[in-house]
């Protein structure tokens, strides 16, 4: 009697989970089959055991049946629904199941800084023969948590990921690897000290250069949230798991322009989903992940421990493969040809070597290279490159010969020329009279060979006040479209402040779009900053044919981008150029918002991460001007997210290698560009009209259920939280920026 | 002349000024006043003169609106602006806006390129060195940094101390500011470099400039205006030089005379004829550079030595447009001109009709402003009610301007200066027109209460005391 309850209510669960993932109590009679057990589950003691045991096999047979059929027509939204069902497998069920022995490092339960991300040390065991050999690693990751409300369904805080960061620290420090596991429907959002994207792109800027494999496995990858801690340099995904720039309602809620409450219909969002190429097989045609483990067909439960031992086992061998990389290549060819062998006889239960996980110096380096190889390589297929043939071959030989004169200038002889200086210096300085009379002539001669430019002399004076007038620069002759209207606007400060209404022509010519009584800012066009920013004629655009396209063939989404290549005549929503600032010579990427308002894809990650590398060899200072982005294009799914950590990895390396980064922020900066290579700047200004944040007001209602204050994100309170570092007025934007070249730059800079 | 329409953008005296002005010449205008200048003369004259039953007079909220000011404009359509002294008269953004705008008006004044080049002192002195046109020593330029800075500031001490200037000394001023704002004068440049650094931070903090201006510092001079009068092509006259050194503590002027000196009743340490002329040729020069066109006055310092210096122009009709006129007379006209009909008249692109020949000097007229302010307490305006107000009647020897009513009490209005009246002496030699003046002042009658019951307080024997020594250091 007992076995035939205990069957029943197993069967009942089945078909509940069942019912979770189509949503459709219609599919397929599934409805009709749970009543019938809740029917059975009543009348159980009247019938005979022998009928009960015969209906509740016909019962198994026909859910049985269901479920192939289920598995077989899996759509990428029912696949959203199996990860989100509260049986699925949590970090707690792997620190259990898959690692031997854990202890939690900064937290228990409730206790913690965030408890929606957990850190341990833990220890992984392989067995050869009957030896058992254990690691040590790091895991870091999401606990969704079993129903449990404090931890907040794996939405990591500001406070969470800083956590994560510091144990990843430690991780380096001690040389062991990090296995991250990604169980996050998206970050947080919420502004604080430090806010949402700040620690998002601090993550990222420190897992660019941290000397230490990580290994990431995901299944549940919700855009930042996810970038967070998956920035890695093996890419694991549960087969049932899903990866996605943003969750299916909310794509369906911007796709469909819906107001917020208006109900989103059902269709769209599985329209949605299955556009969004969200699924583990997608990402894996896409690029975005490296392998996948498998799960059972309808996803892996808390109970699964064959998978578990699946995903131990994988785990292992990415951490292996990792490691052995950056060993010398014949040692990982003897490897894989073992692991091959033994797959084939044994399934993935043995791993017959024993690989130590540390690494040397040179190993980390190598590592640190591949990683930047791996991600600089995400996209590239997925960005259209117009340019050609001869005209390409030309292009492609100067800029080699470029790379080699900058190479010689500053990578060789101006290093040489500081050091034989400061010999010299020294030498004189002694004020041994011996050694002065031999080290005079020489310095003499050498001040001969190399003069040094005169820069640090007493300035011309009317040379200098001349370019500094404040009367050449407040006529400049370009007039921003928007004044050639005969009407005036209301500052919307005029309550406040008094401020006169506004002659349209006044305001968009010579006040720049600023009231002048209170300094509101009113928005101007990209176009307004390239010619007033930088000196006239000086801007020199690059990679101008690398074009936006449509990767994931987003329905109807190739109509949207002609029509904006239409309106702006460009191809991406980022211009990349050269040009000067009073004469001091940058490498600029300008974000601005009439191509899909300012969202960056794979076209604008490669053009980013090429200008940055400009500015790397050229020697120049890196300006990225956001006159606005949306975050990342949705309609590039994942491939768009992976330029998160691609773009990253770019600026780290420029900033390593003495590089001086200065971001500006102007009107709209929200999400993933925001939380990873912009945020991530370690010099970053707004213009006083910004709006700075990780996600939107709506967006933080919707999660978070709380109204945000209309100043929420505003360059005030992202200068109080300090994730920016100063306020610049428009009007003298030119001004600050010099300066902050100026003071910034210094002779340790190598552009100087 | 067309059927053309003035809007008066002024208030007081001024706008009485170009009512008649504009009777004169038989033009049609309409003024503008706030709620608090209600009770102004200009309002009520606005209403008077016009029989015809044409609503001649508009309330707006504020003066210093443009917004309401081309609203009224609009609405009554006028063709032109008068924007009179003070206000939007030398706001080159006004005059430009009279012209962008898709109902085109006439704004009576000089282009608004001019207004803008010459409305910045240090582009005027910039302009003027480049002119060989004597400036006041020091930069042309802000400075932003400080090793310049204290490099000009050696070369002043070092050039005054030639020149045996006794007390040598430097002003140290905000380029961005104005008004008397972010000036210290420096003795000394062992201190140069605080007081720069005071300055400059003073200045970035207020203005958001950092520049730094430095001037040599000049003492016990002269303030000489010449009166200009341009057309739109190309005729460019002079209505002789003016002296207006008398001034309250806070730069404004209380008594001015024209001719600038006359050395026939003071002593000049220098040739008074010769300095004057060379103030005059420049100020033309100037002029004619920049392509001026319309009424404007040239300001100038005389230092104890003779030495003139350009300080700025003024692109504007003046309040004491009126005694440059008085001493002028143009041969061929019965009367001395008036320079607010020529103003409107070039504005509206009429030619002068007359050459610098033409013009001659006669007598001296001397302007005295009646203010209700406390002269002793630091010119410290007076408020108050006006219980008497009687002017002697206009004869030969003077004419009056004011906005007060004569025939029924009036109250000052806080919101706007206490200026009361303004009267314009004419004598045949300067000593003639002291005496009349003080003859004026005699007579004058002006008694009211204020808020508290206490009398009323003018500057009336403030004028008679400076009337005693005029046009000498």
């Amino acid at each position: 009697m007992k076995d035939t309850n205990k069957l029943l209510s197993h069967l009942h669960d089945r078909a509940l989970y069942l019912l979770d993932i189509k949503q459709n109590p219609k599919w397929s009679g599934i409805g009709e089959l749970i009543s019938r057990l809740q029917t059975l589950r009543k009348k159980i003691f009247d019938m005979s055991h022998e009928t009960l045991i015969a209906e509740l096999k016909m019962l198994d047979e026909r859910l049985s049946f269901l479920e192939q059929r289920a598995a077989n027509s899996l759509t990428s939204y029912e696949t959203v629904n199996i990860v989100r069902n509260p049986a699925r497998f949590t970090l707690q069920d792997i620190l259990e199941n898959v690692y031997d022995s854990f202890s939690e490092l900064g937290g228990d339960g409730e206790c913690n800084v965030d408890p929606a991300v957990v850190v341990a040390r833990a220890v992984i065991t392989r067995r050869i023969k009957n030896k058992v050999y254990s690691h040590q690693v790091m895991v870091i990751g999401h606990e969704k948590g079993k129903s449990e409300e404090f931890r907040n369904g794996g939405s990591a805080k500001p406070w969470g990921n800083a956590k994560a960061l510091h144990y990843m620290k430690a991780a380096e420090t001690e040389g062991i690897p990090i296995h991250s596991f990604i169980f996050t429907p998206g970050a947080f959002p919420v502004e604080d000290y430090p806010g949402a994207a700040q620690a998002i792109a601090l993550n990222l800027y420190e897992m660019a250069m941290l000397r230490t494999p990580i290994i990431s496995f995901t299944s549940e990858g919700g855009s930042g949230g996810a970038e967070a801690l998956g920035l890695s340099d093996m890419r694991l995904m549960g087969s049932r798991g899903y990866y996605s720039v943003i969750s299916p309602e909310g794509a369906a809620a911007i796709e469909g322009k819906l107001r917020e409450g208006e109900k989103v219909p059902r269709e769209l969002i599985e329209r949605c989903a299955e556009n969004l190429r969200i699924t583990a097989s997608d990402n894996l045609k896409l690029g975005t992940i490296d392998r996948i483990v498998e799960e059972p067909p309808l996803g892996a439960k808390r109970d699964d421990y064959a998978f578990f031992r699946r995903l131990r086992y994988e785990m292992i061998k990415a951490t292996d493969e990792v490691v052995l990389r950056t060993k010398s290549l014949k040692a990982f060819r003897a490897y894989a040809m073992k692991t091959q062998k033994n797959g084939h006889e044994t399934g993935f239960e043995d791993i017959d070597v024993v690989i130590d996980w540390g690494l040397s110096g040179p190993e980390l380096n190598r590592l640190l290279d591949m990683r930047s190889q791996k991600y600089r390589a995400m996209g590239s297929d997925f960005y259209i490159e117009g340019k050609k043939g001869i005209v390409d071959g030309i292009f492609k030989l100067t800029e080699v010969a470029a790379a080699g004169f900058y190479e010689l200038r500053y990578g060789l002889i101006r290093p040489h020329e500081r050091n034989v200086r400061k010999v010299l210096a020294e030498v004189s300085s002694e004020g041994t009279t011996f050694l002065k009379k031999v080290a005079e002539p020489v310095r003499a001669a050498y001040d001969f060979i190399f003069p040094q430019t005169e820069k640090n002399q007493r300035i011309n004076r009317t040379h200098e006040t001349s370019t500094r007038s404040i009367f050449i620069e407040d006529w400049e002759p370009y007039v921003s479209p928007l004044a050639n209207e005969d009407r005036t606007v209301t500052c919307p400060n005029a309550q406040k402040y008094g401020c006169l209404d506004l002659w349209v022509p006044d305001l968009y010519g010579e006040f720049a779009g600023v009231c002048p009584t209170c300094g509101h800012h009113f928005p101007l066009e990209y176009r307004w900053y390239l010619e007033h920013l930088f000196d006239r004629k000086s801007v020199a655009e690059f990679n101008r044919h690398i074009a936006s396209g449509n990767p994931l063939n987003f329905t109807g989404f190739e109509k949207k981008l002609e029509k904006d290549r239409k309106k702006t005549g460009r191809c991406s929503s980022v211009i990349t150029f050269d040009a000067k600032v009073r004469n001091i010579k940058i490498v600029t990427a300008m974000f601005y918002s009439d191509f899909r308002n300012g969202t960056v894809g794979a076209a604008e990650g490669e053009k980013f991460v090429r200008a940055c590398d400009k500015a790397k060899m050229t020697r120049r200072p890196f300006l990225a001007y956001i006159h606005t982005t949306g975050g990342i294009r949705i309609h590039e799914g994942t491939v768009g997210v992976s330029q998160m950590p691609k773009c990253t990895l770019a600026v780290r390396e420029y900033v390593e290698s003495g590089g001086l980064y200065i971001v500006v922020y102007d009107n709209n900066s929200y999400a993933g560009p925001v939380a990873s290579f912009l945020g991530a700047a370690p010099y970053q200004f707004a213009i006083r009209s910004t709006r700075l944040g990780f996600a939107g007001p709506r967006v933080i209602r919707e999660t978070t259920g709380d109204d945000v204050p209309p100043d929420y994100h505003s360059a005030k309170n992202a200068l109080k939280r300090g994730h920016i570092q100063g306020i610049w007025d428009r009007r003298d934007f030119r001004k600050k920026l010099h300066n902050a070249l100026l003071t910034m730059g210094g002779p340790n800079l190598y552009y100087k | 002349m067309t059927a053309e329409k003035i809007l008066i953008a002024n208030r007081g005296e001024i706008a009485i000024r170009i009512m008649e002005a504009c009777l004169v010449l038989d033009l049609d205008f309409v003024v503008v006043y706030t709620p608090e200048d209600k009770e102004s003369m200009h309002v009520e004259l606005a209403m008077d003169k016009s029989h015809d039953g044409v609503k001649r007079a508009y309330c707006i909220s504020n003066y210093r609106d443009p917004n309401e000011l081309f609203a009224v404009a609009d609405a009554t359509n006028a063709t032109a602006i008068h924007p009179g002294y003070g206000f939007f008269s030398e706001n080159f953004r006004f005059a430009r806006r009279c012209l962008a705008r898709n109902r085109k008006l006439t704004f009576i004044g000089p282009r608004w390129e001019v207004i803008r080049d010459l409305g910045s002192k240090i582009n005027t002195k910039r302009l003027a060195k480049k002119l060989g046109i004597p400036v006041i020593p020091g930069t042309d330029m802000p400075i932003y940094s400080e090793i310049d800075a204290e490099g000009i500031a050696e070369e002043l001490f070092y050039s005054q101390d030639q020149q045996g200037v006794r007390e040598p000394s430097v002003l140290v001023k905000a380029s961005a500011g104005g008004g008397g704002m972010g000036i210290e004068e420096v003795h000394d440049l062992a201190t140069f470099r605080q007081v720069y650094r005071r300055i400059q931070n003073y200045a970035k903090r207020l203005f958001g400039d950092e520049g730094v201006l430095i001037e040599q510092c000049l003492r016990d001079y002269h303030h000489i205006e010449v009166q200009l009068l341009c057309s739109q092509h190309g005729e460019v006259v002079h209505f002789g030089t003016r002296n207006c050194t008398i001034q309250s503590t806070g730069r404004q002027k209380r008594v001015e005379i024209a001719p600038g000196f006359d050395p026939s009743v003071c002593n000049y340490s220098f040739e008074a004829e010769k300095t004057l002329e060379k103030v005059v040729t420049h100020s033309v020069k100037l002029a004619k550079h920049v392509g001026y066109d319309s009424v404007g006055t040239w300001e100038w310092v005389v230092t104890q030595d003779g030495m003139p210096y350009l300080l700025e122009v003024n692109t504007r009709i003046q309040v004491e447009n009126g005694i440059s006129a008085r001493i002028a007379r143009i041969s061929g006209m019965n009367d001395y001109p008036s320079l607010l009909e020529e103003q409107i008249r070039s504005a509206f692109g009429d030619k002068l009709g007359y050459k610098q020949q033409d013009i001659s000097f006669e007598g001296t007229s001397i302007e005295l402003r009646i203010v209700a302010e406390d002269t002793r307490r630091g010119f410290s305006p007076w408020c108050g009610t006006i219980t008497r107000f009687d002017l002697p009647m206009p004869s030969s020897s003077w004419t009056t301007h004011t906005h007060v009513p004569s025939h029924r009490t009036y109250t000052i209005p806080t919101e706007y200066d206490p200026n009361l009246a303004l009267a314009i002496i004419w004598g045949a030699t300067t000593d003639d027109a002291r005496v009349k003046a003080k003859e004026f002042i005699k007579n004058t009658r002006i008694e009211g209460s204020g808020p508290h019951g206490e009398k009323i307080v003018t500057n009336l024997d403030y004028l008679e005391n400076r009337l005693q020594n005029i046009l000498i250091f």
